[in-house]
């Protein structure tokens, strides 16, 4: 079966400073459909650099990514924009909701931006709040929820555009240790119910020990990468 | 759901916006009231000297308008003058014998221009009886009257009952001479009239030029909402022999005073606007600069720069905007309220009344300059949208999402 994204031999050097920094050196991956993949690494490493790239956010300075076999990584920004919109959900460390809307309408903002008519957007919206428990915040404006919630808003919202893979940087970096478990429980339910594919990067041994395959960075470089059952 | 975005966005910083939308609305408001004040002098001229100098058009030989030679006097006066009162336009019509000449007192001599005019339909076209501060309306003397402006009176230091003495070339250019007696001292805001001008009763003029029942000028008013050229047009085309000119024609001044209503309001906006618009660009760079993340955010997840461009512009225009009806109301309330009031000036009025103003001002506005004001308020908040937007769309989402 063909890999649902295949980097090749990527490379991401920044010039800001007088050294040039290799945040991603010479690095080859592939990932398949359904999986629930850890990143992980010391702070430093490549794990946030590595994730945007293959989100399509950032462009390696060499190398190519793949993804259903469309090259993404010479994509030019306008293309990628809407490649993202239809093929890639996003959960940030920070939450990220917008804060004018309410739970439900940052769940519909991401489906119309893929012009689905409202009735779809609504009932998705509310039938993702449903199967993140948190259904009867659909009202709520992310200001009104505690982080735990405000990320399991994050995850419904990666999952309303139907991607065909989510990434999470450090999704469980702001959250307690109660919430941290239960976004994962939900979130590795979903990729077992459901088949999505996720992607996530992480600090925390616990989450680590829910992922199915374990990558390990080390200066930009995989070191270790172990499949579990 | 740009929209609705864009509006909870207003509402984010409740105060800042609120300085921005106070600021519209007294902008706004200042806008619309000064350029009403300002049209007010503006209209107030020029009614005035429609009302009681020009009117809204005169007749007269082609020749005549040249430099006044009393010969070329009006073909069949009579005909036009029914012309005239059978069109449903026209309110009234007066004749006028016109000649340049010297006016003596005992004391002075001055040059003047001396109008013969027919006192019943003087009083309908110019409202010379309304002028009228000592004395009467040709009445009360005897012998033949004069009425003269208080400025003149005061040149020639004659007072009612005093007897003047008009000279001028008759037709056949014979110097000729009549005595006067002064019969009503006129205010008038014009300077023609307060100290130019002698208005003798027609028939007397006509007898001392020698010109019988002869008319050098004709002119007329017409009713409210009447197209004064057209008119005009319509009436030189039945007697083409003469001149017919609405009072457009007669006095480019009053032209240039219309034209210069509009751009007195165009002029305003953009002073006001321009300073209002420095207001909106900073609150909404500062709107921007906060919403890095959330702006970035939008574009990593999808979100066509274009849309976010459309969404800061959208915002702008919301918060640009919303204080304007209300500023629009305040103005419109303010200008009715003092339009049917007016200003009264007559604490500065001896100045204005000499450059012909009335003393008081009625402030008006048309409909079509709410219009103009309501453009240029758009046109304000898309151009002070631009920038914002801009910088809103030069955001890279992995920056925004890092936190540089
Ligand atoms: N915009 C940038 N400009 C310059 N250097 C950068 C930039 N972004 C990242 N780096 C460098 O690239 C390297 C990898 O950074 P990255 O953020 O990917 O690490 P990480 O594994 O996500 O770390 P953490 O666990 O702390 O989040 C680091 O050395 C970092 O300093
Ligand atoms: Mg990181």
């Amino acid at each position: 079966m063909a890999a649902l994204i295949k980097a090749t031999n990527i490379t991401k050097v920044y010039h800001k400073t007088s050294v040039p920094v290799h945040a991603i050196n010479n690095l080859s991956v592939e990932i398949a459909e359904g999986e629930f993949t850890a990143i992980v690494g010391p702070s430093g490493c490549g794990k946030t650099t590595l994730l945007n790239i293959l989100g399509g956010l950032d462009q390696p300075t060499s190398g190519t990514v793949m993804i259903d076999g469309v090259d993404i990584s010479r994509m030019k920004d306008s293309d990628l924009i809407d490649f993202r919109l239809h093929n890639i959900g996003f959960v940030f460390q920070a939450y990220n909701l917008i804060p004018v809307l309410t739970a439900l309408e940052n769940i519909e903002f991401i489906m119309l931006l893929q012009k689905r008519s409202r009735k779809e957007r609504v009932a998705r919206a509310k039938e993702l709040l449903e199967q993140m428990n948190i259904a009867d915040k659909a009202d709520h404006r992310p200001g009104e929820l505690s982080g735990g919630q405000q990320q399991r808003v994050a995850v419904a919202r990666a999952l309303a555009s139907n991607p065909r893979f989510i990434l999470a940087d450090e999704p469980t970096a702001n959250l307690d240790s109660v919430s941290t478990e239960n976004l994962l429980d939900l979130m590795a339910r979903i990729n077992r119910e459901q088949k999505a594919t996720f992607i996530f990067s992480t600090h925390d041994q616990r989450v680590m020990d829910k992922a199915r395959r374990l990558i390990r960075l080390v200066d930009g470089a995989i070191v270790s990468d172990d499949v579990r059952s | 759901m740009l929209a609705i975005l864009a509006w909870r966005n207003v509402w984010r910083h409740k105060g800042r916006s609120a300085v921005v939308i106070g600021a519209m609305v007294v902008g706004i408001w200042s806008l619309t009231f000064g350029a009403a004040f300002m049209n007010s002098f503006l209209l107030s001229y020029i009614e005035t000297s429609i009302r009681h100098d020009v009117s809204n058009g005169q007749i007269h030989h082609p020749e005549f308008t040249k430099d006044f030679d009393i010969k070329f006097t009006i073909a069949e006066p009579e005909r036009i003058v029914r012309f005239l009162e059978e069109n449903e336009s026209v309110a009234h019509v007066a004749r006028r014998s016109i000649v340049n000449g010297m006016i003596a007192s005992s004391r002075q001599a001055t040059g003047v221009k001396i109008v013969g005019v027919e006192p019943a339909e003087e009083s309908r076209v110019t409202l010379l009886d309304s002028l009228i501060s000592e004395g009467s309306y040709f009445e009360g003397v005897t012998g033949h009257p004069v009425l003269l402006g208080r400025r003149l009176s005061e040149k020639l230091k004659v007072g009612l009952k005093s007897k003047i003495v008009l000279t001028f070339q008759d037709v056949e250019g014979n110097i000729t001479a009549g005595s006067f007696r002064v019969a009503g001292i006129l205010d008038a805001s014009s300077t023609t009239i307060d100290e130019g001008s002698a208005f003798v009763l027609r028939e007397d003029l006509n007898r001392l030029l020698g010109i019988r029942d002869a008319v050098h000028e004709i002119a007329y008013t017409t009713f409210p909402g009447t197209e004064d050229d057209v008119l005009a047009s319509q009436v030189q085309a039945a007697f083409p022999n003469e001149m017919v000119r609405s009072w457009h024609d007669l006095s480019p001044l009053l032209v240039f005073m219309e034209q210069w209503m509009g751009a007195i309001l165009q002029m305003l906006i953009v002073i006001i606007m321009l300073a209002l618009a420095f207001g909106i660009v900073n609150t909404m760079l500062m709107a921007v600069l906060e919403r890095v993340r959330e702006v970035g955010v939008m574009i990593a997840l999808g979100t066509r720069r274009g849309r976010v461009f459309l969404m800061i512009v959208i915002e702008t225009l919301f918060l640009s905007t919303a204080g304007g009806p209300v500023g629009l109301l305040a103005g419109y309330l303010t200008i009715s309220w003092l339009g049917k009031r007016g200003i009264d000036l007559s604490d500065y009025s001896e100045g204005l009344k000499s450059i012909g103003y009335e003393s008081v001002l009625h402030p008006q506005l048309f409909p079509s300059d709410y219009v103009t004001i309501v453009i240029g308020v758009l046109i304000t908040a898309i151009l002070a949208s631009l920038y914002p937007a801009w910088k809103a769309i030069r955001m890279q989402p992995v920056d925004a999402i890092r936190g540089v």
